[in-house]
């Protein structure tokens, strides 16, 4: 089950990133080539870069590639650490709850309101609706990496630095054997 | 008052390593719930509405684009060309690194990247040829840095945004920088290869500089399709990032073959998590900087400071100092944005150009990379060269100074920024 809305997630944010570039690339095409162009094409792109963001924050935890100022805590003993991150995701999940509840009171009003978007067909705050979504996510991501720290996994929530080294320097490698020789 | 409790906030926040983009929002939310009167609504509001600013959405596709471009067959042709032009000079090889460095840098978009793919490639050969591992390991560290400077440059697109400056016009305003550095690391090569008499490489005859351009040409015309596109005014920095993402897309599928089709996934999926972690931050600084100017601080200020009647000259001193000591802590984006909005009304208000404060940035935060504690590229060069972490700053040394003469150059003549653009009239 697990790994299912892991897949998933990944495959939505790796779709919603392609649909993006893919329909901006058309639009150039279509304006410079055919002269004409889709009216929605870029509301439906930057709604589509909101949905991207919101949906990954959470992916962000999980992945541990969020960045923060670990120079200090590092240096702290194991126990003390644990401590800190405990503390430091107790943080998280305040900014999540204010974050949450301004994004709902957001998608609230202009529910209220009722206006649709400018160029699609679809009422505001049903594509605003990802906000308050992504927020709920993040803080299950923040619970996660809380009760994983809590079982001393001091890497929980920020990578350690060779892993992030890890990540940064991480090329494509289907020909890993040049950098080799 | 306010202003004081904000930035504590923030700060005690990163000290304890909450994620930068939590303490931006956090600090944020509660100095607005306590000195302000706007509600949680409007800071939503302004997070939501960061994902549709629209310069900001060149970053996913910039981003795609240099994943695509970042394997070790694109550095090995980088080198390859680089050093059919330049290998035959004293220091050839170093020389290569140099520029194989820039051209790699350029097109991944990653400083730390470049030094593991052409970094690990070029220092074995630098020290096999008799090179010392500390002028390599120096050279190295420093090279990867140039890509934060030339275009298209991340960095750029996020003080654009922020200051709503051109960003075509901080592109064309980072190519004399960016070339300016390259020479002047280069002509300290040159300098360093007579003393040391440092070897050549056998000159490469025309063939030889064709081909290699042919392969590493694919690569680098991306940086001339995005430049020429915006300059020409075919699209904006925005569609240019698009059209890149495709471009790259094919080149390195097609026409390198470094990609499968099947591999193609993975790099969306890296693309699409380093755009989430450098938006999450983007998106509550916007917050942050809107509760800056609802509480009016930035507008503070600047009278405080030109209440002290300080020089241009003094201000830009005090500037850089400020930067590179932020610099030192964070990584560049999140520097850029806490800083931007309290430091360009007050630079407005003195006279400076948006442009070449904008380069100023810039240019500092490259220099971040390469100084303890935070400076990313020395953990990476440490690694790929295996030295300890002092040594790695030792041999970066000499190369920071170079740096920093360029920052000095740069801050106080300002048209090594401007003359560019200003002369394309953009």
């Amino acid at each position: 089950m697990r790994n299912i809305i892991n897949q998933f997630e990944e495959i939505l944010l790796s779709g919603l990133l392609a649909f993006m570039t893919v329909l901006t690339f058309i639009q150039v095409v279509l304006r410079y080539i055919f002269n004409t162009g889709w009216v929605w094409s870029l509301e439906a792109t930057t709604y589509s870069f909101g949905a991207l963001v919101l949906i990954g924050m959470a992916y962000g935890v999980r992945t541990r590639s969020h960045i923060a100022v670990d120079m200090f805590t590092r240096r702290l003993s194991p126990k003390l650490n644990r401590a800190v991150i405990l503390f430091v995701v107790a943080v998280c999940l305040v900014y999540c709850a204010l974050m949450f509840y301004g994004a709902t009171t957001l998608v609230n009003r202009l529910y209220v309101l009722g206006n649709n978007a400018r160029d699609i067909p679809a009422p505001k705050w049903l594509l605003t609706i990802f906000m308050p979504l992504g927020f709920l996510l993040l803080s299950g991501r923040f619970v996660e990496a809380g009760l994983k720290a809590y079982r001393g996994d001091l890497g929980a929530l920020v990578p350690t630095e060779e892993e992030r080294l890890h990540t940064d320097t991480k090329m494509n490698e289907d020909n890993a054997g040049d950098l080799a020789k | 008052m306010s202003a004081l409790f904000l930035l504590f906030l923030l700060f005690l926040f990163m000290l304890i390593g909450v994620p930068v983009a939590v303490s931006l929002g956090l600090s944020s939310i509660t100095t607005i719930l306590m000195f302000g009167n706007q509600s949680l609504t409007s800071l939503a509001q302004k997070f939501f509405h960061t994902m549709q600013v629209y310069p900001l959405l060149a970053i996913p596709f910039f981003i795609l684009a240099g994943t695509f471009l970042t394997t070790g067959g694109v550095a090995r042709r980088m080198i390859d060309f680089a050093n059919a032009i330049v290998g035959h000079f004293r220091g050839g090889l170093a020389l290569a690194a140099l520029l194989a460095s820039a051209f790699f840098a350029a097109v991944s978009g990653s400083a730390p990247a470049t030094v593991v793919a052409v970094g690990s490639v070029m220092m074995v050969g630098m020290i096999r040829s008799g090179y010392s591992k500390e002028f390599s390991a120096g050279l190295i560290c420093n090279a990867g840095t140039l890509g934060i400077l030339i275009p298209p440059s991340i960095v750029m697109v996020v003080y654009g945004a922020i200051t709503e400056t051109s960003i075509g016009k901080l592109f064309m305003a980072g190519v004399v920088p960016g070339v300016l550095l390259t020479a002047m690391m280069m002509i300290t090569i040159g300098v360093i290869a007579n003393k040391q008499d440092l070897p050549r490489q056998p000159r490469a005859d025309f063939a030889k500089v064709w081909s290699t351009f042919r392969e590493a040409g694919w690569g680098l015309l991306l940086i001339i399709i995005i430049m020429g596109g915006i300059y020409a005014g075919i699209f904006t920095p925005t569609e240019a990032a698009a059209v890149a993402a495709v471009y790259a897309f094919f080149i390195a599928v097609y026409v390198y073959r470094d990609i499968g089709l099947k591999s193609v996934p993975k790099v969306l999926i890296d693309a699409s998590r380093t755009t989430v972690m450098l938006m999450f931050v983007i998106a509550n600084a916007f917050m942050f900087a809107f509760v800056l100017t609802t509480l009016q601080i930035p507008h503070a200020a600047t009278e405080y400071i030109t209440g002290l009647g300080l020089p241009v000259w003094a201000f830009l001193l005090v500037l850089n100092f400020l930067l590179l000591a932020a610099g030192n802590f964070m990584e560049p984006t999140s520097v850029v944005l806490i800083l931007t909005p309290i430091v360009f009304p007050i630079a407005m208000q003195l006279g400076i150009d948006p442009i070449h404060l904008g380069v100023l940035m810039v240019v500092n935060m490259q220099i971040g990379l390469v100084t303890p504690p935070v400076g990313l590229n020395l953990f990476v060069t440490a690694g790929v060269a295996n030295m300890s972490l002092e040594d790695t700053i030792k041999a970066a040394l000499p190369w920071l100074a170079v740096l920093l003469f360029a920052l000095m150059l740069i801050t106080y003549i300002p048209s090594i920024s401007l003359a560019l653009p200003n002369a394309l009239g953009l």
